[in-house]
């Protein structure tokens, strides 16, 4: 299977589970392992939760896309919001304490996507592009 | 994500199922909140049909500790699918959480507290 899909939601925190009901039938017919399933789910859930909160802040008249594509090496995945200075907050971020309610999202994506990259527009717009390869193996880290 | 409550062994069970994250987090604490507000500090959360948990619901699960250990109350978990465990290891939460494989385990160590 190979091809692109892209979804946009408004910025409401039920879109969180919109997308992920969204995703889970477009991941049925590509037979992932379990532990690949989640490992996925997690990553893209963790960059979308952040374009709805911290790019967009939750303001419903701001969007999220989100452009899947599937070939026969890897899943490639661009979360896309509308805010500004997401790449600075992206670099400033502070390491999570213990006891943190948040800030671990991109450190999951981190662990257990092959590649994060963050890209900014001139006009704002945070893009977050994660790549898995089809057959996953877990990067060990600290 | 369903949320179903009962009193067992003295405490509040609160059995989940579905995802935990940004929203279904949000309903929990509210959830959580109305029972210490009504008392009941002592919570258990069985997590036995959590098929997914993000950041957002672990910090959900953070905030709930803490608002729980205000209250001077005891905050348990148990039942958690190998995936949820895993994200519980890697952050190193396990650690801070009171976590029983079952859920009768949970409630036994609330009746053996209370009887010492």
């Amino acid at each position: 299977m190979a091809g692109t899909v892209t979804w946009t939601y408004p910025s409401v925190k039920e879109s969180g589970d919109r997308f992920l009901d969204d995703l889970a039938l477009f991941l049925e017919p590509l037979g992932l392992e379990q532990h690949q399933f989640h490992y996925l789910t997690l990553s893209l859930s963790e960059a979308f939760t952040n374009a709805l909160v911290h790019g967009n802040k939750l303001d419903e008249t701001k969007l999220v896309t989100v452009r899947l594509t599937v070939n026969d090496l890897e899943i490639s995945a661009d979360i896309i919001d509308q805010g500004r200075g997401g790449l600075e907050a992206v670099r400033t971020r502070p390491r999570p304490e213990l006891l943190a309610e948040s800030g671990r999202g991109v450190d999951f994506m981190e662990r257990y996507c092959a590649s994060v990259e963050f890209m900014e527009d001139a006009d704002g717009g945070l893009t977050v592009r994660l790549r898995v390869p089809r057959r996953h193996e877990k990067k060990r880290v600290q | 994500m369903e949320i179903t409550v009962k009193d067992k062994g003295g405490a509040t069970v609160l059995t989940l199922s579905g995802r935990l994250d940004l929203a279904s987090g949000t309903t929990l604490k509210e959830q959580v909140k109305s029972q210490l507000k009504k008392g009941n500090t002592m919570i258990h959360l069985n997590l036995a049909q959590v098929d997914f948990i993000n950041s957002s619901g672990l910090g959900a699960l953070v905030s709930i500790m803490k608002e729980v250990r205000l209250a001077k109350g005891r905050f348990t978990l148990s039942n958690l699918a190998s995936y949820v465990e895993e994200i519980f290891e890697i952050t190193q939460l396990s650690h801070i959480f009171e976590i029983f494989s079952t859920e009768e385990e949970a409630i036994s160590s609330y009746h053996v507290a209370s009887v010492r």
